[in-house]
């Protein structure tokens, strides 16, 4: 089985400072995913909807940044990892004028075996907070390592 | 807008036709804090070099697709996407003829939520990435 110190898992290596939500972000998000949901694009028309406003689609919640140091607290085995895939809660929506804080912290580490050989997977979890210390999102970010 | 009375099991989502431009791809990439750098998903020269056929998109911009092929689905308000997981399998790149599917695995009526299988396909029906959405109906 894969070695590595317990005592990494679970101790929130990374805490960002908040970043406010501004409409041009949303605006340009949506943009480049060809996003036309009134709830996300039209003020007007999102005032008569469950928010009461503008929210942002709900995958903008990966868009929040971890910092520089990041990748250095990401576990590697072999030569190179790889973005295997992510699991997201989305916990609550993310309005116009929210400031959102990320912490992150390795959530696990397995290893598995396919066709291909042996794989590492080291999974790091970054919550998403808001200004009023809500839980905004979790997303569970899956590398893929070949020792 | 969706209902959960509504929904079945086996029932479809899109399919989604689209085709991503390179720009688009560097757009996603710039609000996500990739675009300052030339990489992978903004510079062809850059992408070639580490062996790939070009840019590619971002894996967050195939979960943002997919995401938005389940939030299309539901339409204004109601019920919200609540959990969405993806498996990266093949790199989708830009101008391409990408179709987005999705189909309801299952029904939950005690917590009224909706499972959904969600893909990416290519022109050869090859599915470059795949996931799983939950939707969760209103009370």
């Amino acid at each position: 089985m894969v070695d590595f110190d317990p005592t990494i898992i679970n101790k929130v290596f990374e805490h960002t400072d908040p970043v406010e939500v501004k409409p041009e972000m949303i605006k340009r998000f949506c943009e480049s995913l060809g996003e036309n949901n009134p709830l996300y694009t039209d003020p007007e028309a999102a005032k008569k909807g469950p928010y009461g406003g503008i929210v942002a689609p709900p995958s903008f919640a990966v868009t929040f940044r971890n910092g520089r140091h990041f990748f250095e607290h990401v576990p590697r085995y072999g030569k190179r990892g790889f973005d295997a895939g992510k699991d997201v809660e989305f916990v609550a929506p993310i309005h116009v004028g929210d400031t959102i804080s990320l912490s992150s912290h390795v959530k696990e580490i397995y290893e598995k075996t396919g066709r291909t050989g042996t794989m590492v997977f080291v999974v790091i979890r970054s919550t998403l907070t808001n200004q009023n210390n809500q839980t905004v999102a979790h997303i569970d970010h899956r590398f893929m390592n070949r020792p | 807008m969706k209902k959960f009375d509504e929904v079945k099991i086996g029932d479809t989502l899109g399919p989604l036709e689209l085709t991503v431009t390179k720009d688009q791809c560097r757009a996603y990439a710039k609000t996500s804090g990739f675009g300052d750098v030339a990489g992978r998903f903004t510079d062809e020269a850059a992408a070639k070099k580490e062996g790939l056929p070009g840019i590619i998109l971002p894996g967050n911009m195939s979960l943002g697709l997919l995401s938005k092929l389940v939030t299309d689905w539901i339409g204004f308000g109601g019920a919200r996407l609540t959990r969405m997981g993806t498996t990266y399998r093949v790199p989708v790149q830009p101008d391409h003829a990408l179709t987005i599917h999705g189909f309801v695995t299952n029904i939950n009526p005690d917590d009224r939520t909706v499972e959904i299988d969600v893909w990416i396909e290519n022109e050869e029906a090859e599915r470059l990435v795949t996931g799983t959405a939950t939707v969760e109906f209103p009370k």
